[in-house]
């Protein structure tokens, strides 16, 4: 799905220059659920930001399917996102002002989506994530749980190939937690490529690969037994 | 110490963020100096005569005319005649001096060298010891004692005698048919401005010199006004309460049959404070026509106080918006143990130190902009800081209230956060979501007030250019007149003079008339159809068969008038002799009527009017007053007058002399056209100085207060729209950045750069669409009622509103898509990481 090669990031100000990431390589196939762990600082979620193009490479090679996107301008680069990425934020990241329906419905408002379309899938998505009952309640009227599944249907309803998540459950309490990464991971079986950022090694566990980093670099990559 | 640090953090809240300073302090400065300019103008317009000492109890006596089912318009007058006055000193013991002003085309001859005064004026008593103005040499106070003493202004001594001793030198006045010797005696200051005389020099003179005892006697001729000055505490207005039996006893019946016989039937007297003149109801036949207009100025303090207002309004919109970002200060401050007064009074303090460095600037900006008013205005306005007229006291109150109105609203908003909740969340508790609707409706007000003003000004210039332009009956361009025909010396060569003209190349027509474009007088008289009780009061002026062409009138029915036919002649001698009068009566005249004329007379169509009698009040009363007469021609209406005043309907007559003005019709280029007229006159009437104006020039002059109006109108708007622009602007700033992690979640969603700014836009858009709905029906009732003041007027048509709506979007987007751009191209990695 993804390859990267040589491929960095440094963050310059006038005095200081600081290397989030050294010289990355790293391949991800389709069907994969990776979760990145790594202390605070290491340049987990830099990688995460990389691969979804919300941020650039100083330098390298991103091939994302076939196509170079190291070198492509903005808006070409939000064509390519919003074609095959879904985003999970550690914070959930909702529109407070919206309800959760439209919150959901905003993913499919760039994509050129009939309004009946949208409908149909909207009620699709909220149904598989079980938060129906809620769709017309504003984020602040949700637990933690509630909006952070809002923020997975979110990422679903485009139907995206690769959906990345960054710390999905720092946020939550271990009930809620262990809720998300279930979904996570009967997403991944039903066919999600899936990229998650996590502190916790219970929750990595989840994952198909888990790569450790540290300085910006990657320190080990480990395949569980499938 | 607590002061100390208030003062510390304000400081600091207000450098910290540089955009939002500017804009709080800029926008309230240019408030705050377009309300003190427009406050200083209006201070100057009543300051108007103020500057003449012991002024309480001088006065004039004015003359409004009411109108009638007969005909007459309602015209207030600065002057009189000569009857009233003299009848008021008769029965008003009350009145301690009482002087007739009359002024007069005049000629200066000095040393074989013929000069016109600025504005020459005769008197029948000593003026100065009614008006006391400044005098630099000779007493004041006898000045006019002589019967052939002239006093004159500084300037016109010094063009006369550069810097000889004026006083005891003698000069020689010529005007209307005198030609008199005078003796200097005094010389006073040029006046100032803020007056509403125009004189620059004044002789003695008996009125019977210049009138005859009929005209003396008669209550219609206003010639001149007539100042007076009461005994000290004299009650005038118990002395105006009396006019009415006053009127009774003095104002006999007119010569004729029917109703309005007496001049008091439609004409009231008034006495109105030399102070109040200026802005006073009566404005026609002034001295100086700059008279003030209350309603007018009124309107300047309602714009100054809105702009005020719009400035205002950015200072509190911009003070809520950047709550968020004090809340955890004031969160802080109440956890340390601040009380909400407390905190009221920091935040108050801190925005009248916003707008006491505001009102520092805007005194600048005034002091810099008052010598470009001055001269649009042509006024000599000055900023006084100390005394009594000092605007430091007012000012410093300004400065506290516009601090106080500004902060009152975030004063009580920032003190209402509740700690606890602030700290936790880690954000503002600021976003209620009533604020931001009170910021809306705060933007809605300030683009109504804008887009109203960008109406009113698009209207009001297109009524200034319809003025310009509109068909007035007579070509404007291409016209000359040339006055001073009336004078002795010209008159005796008129017809000459004419026939010369007219040889010169280029010139087409050439006509004497008794009325031109702008006219300084006004003649009406009664005209009956045979068989009609009452009167019909319409215009009447002596024209030539020149002047039909010159004018470039159309000729409807009937012909021109004409100087081959013996009954066309309607001259006879001045002042009148009986004989020739009741000669005149017995033979009768052919009139030409305009086309407004003859529907007034009640004729149903120009053609049906032509071989009609009709009676013409155009004679002496000893010789019955009217005189009998025939129309002979219809032609068409000319707005002689300004397109406020109804078209006159007017009776025309010819005679073979005592006309005052030539009309000349050209061809090509003006200036030599006059220099060739010029050299005629100066060859045929070398003792009378050559005077001369192109329509064109008048036309300007005639609109220009009309003009200025657009002009301020136009500036207030600009301002109005550059305020309202600086408050959307900060607005969007903040909005932009409070909305910064919506827009990073759009982005990381798919939103190009492109739909992130036409969210932006829109939601400003908005606020400013709903102004309209405000600005539109006001406006729209404001200038119905102001066009209502014209004769003839542009249509109210729905261009300049929507125009409005365009230009106030157009700059409202512009403004805000900087700041669209901006926020839509920053990474979405920072804006979600913002939480």
């Amino acid at each position: 799905m993804l390859r990267m090669r040589n491929l960095s990031r440094v963050y310059r100000t006038d005095t200081v220059q600081t290397t989030a990431l050294d010289a990355i390589d790293l391949d991800i196939v389709d069907g994969e659920f990776v979760a990145i762990m790594g202390p605070s600082g290491c340049g987990k979620s830099t990688l995460l930001n990389m691969i979804g193009m919300l941020d650039s490479p100083s330098s390298g090679s991103y091939l994302f399917g076939e196509q170079e996107v190291a070198g492509l301008g903005e808006s070409q680069l939000a064509d390519v996102r919003k074609a095959n990425i879904g985003f999970i934020f550690q914070s959930f990241n909702l529109v407070d002002e919206l309800s959760v329906r439209d919150n959901i419905e905003l993913a499919l408002l760039y994509h050129k989506v009939a309004p009946a379309e949208r409908t149909r899938r909207v009620d699709a998505v909220m149904d598989r994530v079980g938060i129906a009952h809620r769709a017309r309640h504003r984020p602040s009227q949700l637990s933690g749980g509630q909006q952070q599944r809002v923020a997975v249907a979110r990422a679903l309803v485009a139907e995206p190939r690769l959906i990345l998540a960054d710390e999905p459950t720092g946020n939550l309490d271990t009930q809620h937690g262990e809720e998300v990464m279930r979904m996570l991971q009967q997403l991944n079986t039903e066919g999600s490529t899936i990229v998650m950022v996590t502190h916790s090694p219970a929750h990595a566990d989840y994952a198909s690969r888990v790569v450790n980093m540290l300085d910006g670099r990657i320190l080990q990559e480990r395949r569980r037994a499938a | 110490m607590m002061w100390r640090n208030y003062v510390t953090v304000g400081l600091r809240a207000l450098t910290k963020n540089k955009v939002y300073a500017f804009i709080n302090i800029f926008g309230l400065s240019l408030g705050i100096a377009a309300c003190l300019l427009i406050l200083t103008y209006v201070r100057y317009e009543f300051s108007y005569d103020s500057w003449m000492a012991d002024t309480d109890d001088v006065y004039q006596l004015q003359d409004w005319y009411k109108a009638t089912a007969r005909g007459d318009e309602e015209m207030k007058l600065q002057v009189t005649s000569y009857a009233s006055g003299q009848a008021l000193k008769k029965d008003f013991p009350q009145i301690e001096k009482m002087v007739w002003l009359n002024t007069q085309g005049m000629t200066i001859l000095h040393n074989g060298q013929a000069i016109t005064p600025t504005q020459g004026a005769v008197a029948d008593g000593n003026l100065f010891d009614i008006l006391k103005i400044p005098f630099v040499k000779g007493d004041p106070h006898h000045a006019l004692d002589d019967p052939n003493a002239v006093v004159l202004n500084e300037s016109e001594a010094k063009k006369l005698f550069g810097d000889q001793n004026p006083l005891g030198q003698t000069i020689t006045l010529s005007f209307s048919k005198v030609k008199q010797d005078y003796r200097v005696t005094g010389v006073f200051k040029d006046l100032p401005k803020n007056t509403h005389l125009n004189i620059s020099l004044v002789a003695r003179f008996e009125p019977s010199q210049l009138f005859d005892a009929r005209n003396l006697a008669s209550w219609n001729n206003q010639n001149g006004p007539i100042y007076v000055r009461f005994k000290p505490g004299t009650d005038v207005k118990a002395i105006e309460a009396q006019f009415p039996a006053w009127e009774k006893r003095n104002i006999p019946d007119e010569p004729g049959a029917g109703p309005f016989r007496n001049p008091g039937e439609y004409q009231d007297w008034h006495l109105v404070n030399v102070r109040d003149i200026h802005l006073g109801e009566a404005q026609r036949a002034a001295l100086n026509p700059n008279g003030g207009d209350k309603r007018t100025i009124l309107t300047f303090v309602v714009v100054a106080l809105m702009i005020l207002a719009m400035a205002c309004i950015n200072f509190t919109n911009l003070a809520t918006a950047r709550a968020s970002q004090r809340a955890r200060e004031v969160a802080l401050r109440k956890v340390l143990g601040a009380t909400r007064g407390q905190l009221i009074a920091q935040f108050l303090g801190e925005s009248v130190l916003v707008s006491g460095i505001a009102t520092l600037i805007a005194l600048a900006l005034a002091e810099l902009a008052l010598p470009a008013l001055n001269a649009f205005l042509d006024a000599s306005m000055e900023i006084h800081y100390f005394g009594a007229d000092g605007i430091l006291l007012p000012v410093i109150g300004l400065a506290l209230l516009v601090g106080l109105a500004g902060g009152l609203y975030p004063a009580f908003y920032l003190s209402r956060f509740q700690p606890a909740r602030v700290l936790k969340a880690n954000k503002s508790a600021a976003d209620a979501e009533g604020s931001g609707r009170l910021r809306n409706l705060l933007v809605v007000g300030q683009f109504a007030v804008s887009i109203g003003l960008i109406i009113c000004t698009a209207i009001v210039y297109g009524q200034t250019i319809y003025e310009r332009t509109m068909d007035a009956g007579y070509k404007r361009e291409g016209l000359m007149q040339v006055y001073a025909l009336g004078a002795p010396d010209a008159e005796r060569v008129a017809k000459t003079l004419q026939e010369e003209v007219r040889k010169i190349p280029g010139v087409t027509a050439v006509g004497r008339t008794t009325i031109a474009v702008n006219p300084g007088n006004n003649s009406m008289t009664d005209v009956r159809r045979p068989g009609q009780v009452n009167p019909i009061n319409l215009g009447i002026y002596g024209i030539d068969p020149g002047v039909v062409p010159a004018l470039g009138m159309r000729i409807i029915a009937g012909r021109n008038v004409s100087e081959t036919i013996a009954m066309d002649d309607a001259w006879t001698p001045q002042p009148p002799e009986i004989e020739a009068e009741k000669a005149l009566v017995a033979r009768g005249v052919n009139y030409v009527l305009s086309e407004s004329a003859t529907k007034r007379l009640g004729f149903p169509t120009p053609q049906s009017a032509i071989g009609k009698p009709i009676s013409v009040g155009f004679t002496i009363p000893e010789a019955g007053g009217q005189v009998p007469g025939t129309v002979v021609g219809v032609v068409s209406d000319v707005r002689y007058r300004s397109v406020r005043q109804p078209i006159q309907p007017i009776v025309y007559y010819y005679q073979r002399q005592g006309y005052n003005q030539l009309l000349v019709r050209f061809e090509g280029d003006p200036k030599t056209v006059r220099d060739r007229v010029e050299a005629i006159w100066r060859r045929m009437v070398p003792d009378v100085p050559f005077a001369s104006r192109f329509v064109t020039d008048i036309i300007q002059t005639l609109y220009r207060p009309d003009e200025r109006r657009a002009q301020l109108f136009g500036m207030f708007a600009i301002l109005a729209v550059v305020i309202g622009c600086m408050g959307l602007f900060g607005l969007a700033a903040f909005t932009a950045e409070r909305r910064t992690k919506e827009i990073g979640i759009r982005k990381v969603l798919g939103a190009r750069t492109l739909d992130i700014v036409r969210l932006l836009v829109w939601q400003f858009s908005r606020p400013v669409l709903i102004a309209n709905l405000v600005a539109w029906p006001v406006a729209w009732w404001l200038m119905r009622d102001w066009l209502n003041g014209f004769d003839e007027r542009i249509a109210l048509t729905p261009l300049p509103f929507v125009v409005a709506a365009a230009v106030a979007l157009a700059i409202a987007v512009g403004t805000v898509t900087t700041h669209a751009v901006r926020i839509a191209r920053t990474s979405p990695v920072k804006a979600l990481r913002y939480e």
